[in-house]
């Protein structure tokens, strides 16, 4: 049984590798996907952070030469050409005089703040502006003998338990899909091809007619699509490993470093994700009547994996969704990336589960083969 | 395929245990696996935390003490073989304590790399050698200008001596240094990048002195030569106060309203000198109603200090002016302010000074030094407290300039009063490949207050001088200084009614 086995998915493998523009589709993406992702994400630090020497508009600067000179310190200043941001801070007229009185001075900034682009700069410019006061205002203390240290009522020391590699937040969420959804784009071309191809190259009732057994071949076909899979994953996670250590984290005070236990580790769960999808791919196909009904339907189909994948990128329902399959090695992935310690729990649950559903697929698979109304798609 | 199943189950499950424990040992940063994750005060982010245990001298190894660390982890690891060591200055001061300036002055150097911070021995947690300082009641009380206070200084330094119950000799540079050293073994490092501030410039030339081959680079920052005396600051002190009387004088606003600063300066200085001035004034936190003894090394002490910082800085014309006037407010508030600075570990900051700075004064130093107030000051109350610590004296090749072709950047601030631009000169004087850049507005420790560490990030990443931008180190940096008690602006009512 085991040798029949090898030899269809011999068969298999050959029958894929033949058609070369098909196997390497699947694989573009592979290597497409953590390049255009990257290029994406250095843009999008780009806008996130704030521009090293910020140019904004200040009105009446002259009232308020120290706080002009003070916010220069910070690299805010004011500017007339095309550098400067759409940010306004409008000085008050009696300024100087309500300063020297004691008297609060009045500073406006006026900024649209639904702009993504600016937010990061006007929180920068509330910020030092914020420190200036509470500088002028120790300063006066001390003018009057006390000591500026009873402003702070309490002493708020913040422990952030973070690391620089677990700051990655959404971006760690967004690059973990890439990853997974891999193994499901590589595999898809021949999956379909395999199995409603075959059929419409009436190959499969061929097939059928030598004295095996619907699970032999079913089997055979899904090892040989997960081969194919794992090669995407592998492809995709070394691309990654470099195209991800190019992108500036560092501007947002994070890194995201995948290392080779990193890889390996992915390879290893990819494990049973890869032969879950090639059943579930096949299992599709062969429900469909034709090629491209098998098309709509796997397109279809990929939603689900990207639908749980989704779930833990936001951070929605994690409590529960950390347990299902897929949701659950992609937690694991970020757990590891964070240098955090592996849930080892849900791994071994959701590898189970994973090659259940392997299971029910591929005996779902193998029960319709015996359906002459699947086997010639009637 | 039940069969296929559970092999896969086994062999994945076999192959998660293993790389579980794989994982967790390189996630727990590096070798060592006594460190363990650490906060310290004014910084949020997670720090790994760990000691060494090194002998407290060479020739007794039986007596140990446990040298602390801290590692700021790099944002992205570029360079796991290297990392930024960094000196606290003082003498005296906490590394790990002072985390976050150096987490400020080494910004961009962090962003590739890991920042080193290591208690030097008598500081922080690596033996503490601190007595009691006293409370600001019994500071502000106490009478220095009273013949009894040579007694008491002695008294006092021969308490703390009984407390400590140790031999300072074996917490001079020279003997620190090999702790730094077999910290950087413990982390596994193979090269460090050296950055050190005030006195933490003299300890970074003994440890690149001593350990040549660990070394990539070195910033020194604020820079105390080795061939120098700690004593000759009280010149730097003065110009820097000088700087101050002709920074008002050249800003019209500051003429106005402090026209005689220098003079009535002196006349106070005067005045404090004959008869010190005892008032009752509040407490600068509990407000409780307290005695101030006003002397003159108390006026100037407080000055001193407020010249370390732009912020303090601008206060002093105010300070001056006010007390002139028989308003002591804000002198109270800058000798208050000055208590939260503190925590230099005082045994320590003695071990250091009578091991190094006063063994080595000349009769012609001594005349030299002793010209400006804090110069003489400084020498009499060594003599006063040395020959009762008895540190033994360092050898002498420690005097000698440090000679060294590994890359050094040296930065001076133009206003500094206790490092000025000349130190800077003195040291590099047998440093082959180095550059001494100077902010001219910059006061002590030019990292802190300038661009200077994205300066120290260009040199660490390529240390090479010539890719280095500096034009922001010439960018002024002086604070207008605070007209009344409210702020920085001139009364403007005085002119509406003129």
């Amino acid at each position: 049984m085991m040798r029949l086995v090898q030899v269809l998915y011999k068969k298999e493998m050959i029958d894929a590798s033949r058609d070369k523009r098909s196997v390497m589709a699947g694989l573009y993406y592979a290597i497409g996907a953590p390049i255009v992702m990257c290029l994406l994400f250095t843009i999008l630090l780009k806008q996130l952070s704030s521009p090293e020497a910020l140019k904004i508009s200040i009105e009446n600067p002259d009232a308020a030469p120290n706080l002009v000179a003070y916010l220069d310190g910070f690299d805010i200043s004011h500017s007339d050409d095309d550098s400067v941001k759409p940010i306004k801070l409008v000085i008050d007229l009696k300024y100087a005089e309500d300063m020297s009185e004691g008297r609060s001075a009045l500073v406006t900034i006026i900024a649209d703040k639904s702009d993504n682009k600016l937010i990061k700069s006007v929180r920068r410019l509330e910020g030092v502006l914020a420190r200036y006061n509470s500088e002028v205002a120790g300063l006066r203390l001390i003018s009057r003998g006390i000591d500026p240290s009873i402003m702070r009522a309490v002493n708020v020391q913040t422990q952030d338990q973070a690391t620089p590699d677990s700051k990655g937040g959404m971006f760690l969420g967004i690059a973990t899909l890439s990853i997974i959804i891999a193994l499901f784009y590589s595999a898809m071309n021949l999956a379909i091809d395999t199995s409603a191809g075959e059929r419409e190259r009436n190959s499969l009732a061929l097939l059928l007619s030598h004295p095996l057994s619907s699970t032999q071949i079913v089997l055979a076909k899904v090892t040989a699509i997960a081969s194919y899979s794992m090669i995407g994953l592998v492809l995709v996670l070394i691309v990654s490993k470099f195209a991800y250590g190019m992108v500036p984290w560092e501007q947002l005070g994070f890194s995201i470093n995948l290392d080779l236990m990193f890889i390996l580790f992915c390879t290893l769960i990819g494990l049973p994700i890869a032969l879950m999808s090639a059943s579930l791919l096949v299992f599709v196909s062969f429900m469909a009547k034709s090629f491209k009904e098998a098309q709509s339907y796997v397109a279809f189909v990929l939603f689900v994996p990207i639908g749980l994948s989704m779930m833990t990128t936001y951070d929605i329902a994690t409590d529960y969704v950390q347990w299902a399959p897929i949701a659950a090695q992609q937690y694991a992935m970020i757990e590891v990336i964070k240098g955090n310690e592996l849930p080892l729990l849900q791994v071994i649950l959701s590898s189970l589960s994973t090659l259940g559903l392997f299971a029910l697929f591929t005996m779902l698979s193998s029960k319709m083969l015996k359906s002459e109304k699947v086997v010639f798609g009637l | 395929m039940n069969k296929y199943g559970s092999h896969f189950v086994k062999l994945i499950g076999q192959s998660l245990t293993s790389l579980a424990i794989v994982y967790s040992g390189v996630s727990f940063a590096q070798q060592n696996n006594t460190l363990e994750a650490c906060y310290v005060e004014g910084l949020a982010d997670r720090l790994m935390c760990g000691s060494v245990s090194q002998p407290l001298s060479k020739k007794s190894p039986s007596e140990n003490i446990d040298i602390h660390f801290a590692v700021i982890p790099a944002i992205k690891q570029l360079h796991p073989k290297e990392a930024v060591l960094a000196f606290a200055g003082g003498p005296g001061q906490s590394a790990i304590e002072v985390a976050s300036i150096f987490a400020r002055n080494l910004k961009y150097a962090r962003e590739n790399r890991d920042i080193i911070l290591v208690d030097q021995r008598g500081t922080g947690k690596s033996k503490l050698l601190q007595c009691d300082t006293g409370t600001i009641e019994e500071q502000f009380a106490f009478n220095d200008h009273a013949l009894s206070f040579v007694t008491f200084t002695k008294e006092e330094t021969s308490v703390c001596k009984a407390q400590l119950e140790v031999d300072l000799s074996h917490f001079t540079t020279v003997a620190a240094a090999s702790d730094f050293e077999a910290v950087r073994l413990a982390l596994g490092y193979e090269k460090l990048h050296l950055y050190g501030a005030s006195y933490g410039t003299r300890i970074a030339q003994e440890y690149l002195r001593q350990y040549p081959s660990s070394v990539l680079s070195a910033t020194l920052d604020g820079v105390v030569p080795m061939q120098q005396s700690l004593v000759a600051i009280g010149d730097a002190i003065d110009s820097a106060l000088n700087e101050v009387f002709l920074d008002c004088m050249a800003d019209k606003a500051c003429l106005e309203q402090y026209p005689t600063l220098a003079d009535d300066y002196q006349a106070l200085l005067l005045q404090l000198k004959n008869e010190p001035i005892t008032v009752t004034v509040r407490h600068p936190r509990t407000h409780k109603e307290i005695t101030l003894v006003i002397t003159e090394s108390k006026l100037r002490g407080a000055v001193r200090m407020a010249l370390y910082g732009h912020t303090s800085r601008s206060l002093i014309p105010l300070v001056i002016d006010s007390a002139k006037k028989g308003n002591y407010h804000p002198l109270v508030g800058l000798l208050g302010n000055e208590q939260t600075v503190g925590s230099i570990a005082m045994g320590m900051h003695s071990a250091i000074t009578c091991g190094e700075d006063w063994p080595v004064l000349t009769q012609s130093d001594r005349q030299k030094y002793g010209q400006s107030y804090f110069g003489k000051m400084m020498i009499e109350s060594l003599d006063m407290v040395c020959p009762i610590w008895q540190v033994e004296p360092v050898e002498h090749d420690f005097y000698k300039p440090v000679k060294t072709n590994i890359p050094i950047l040296l930065l001076s601030g133009g206003l500094d009063p206790a490092t000025p631009p000349s130190w800077a000169d003195l040291a590099m004087v047998s440093f082959s490949n180095a550059k001494h850049l100077v902010s001219p507005s910059a006061t002590h420790g030019v990292a802190s207050q300038t661009c200077a560490n994205k300066v120290i990030g260009q040199f660490i990443n390529t240390l090479a001088f010539s890719e280095l931008t500096t034009d922001c180190l010439d960018k002024d940096n002086r604070k207008q200084y605070f007209m009344n008690i409210n702020g920085p602006v001139a009364n403007h009512s005085n002119e509406h009614k003129k």
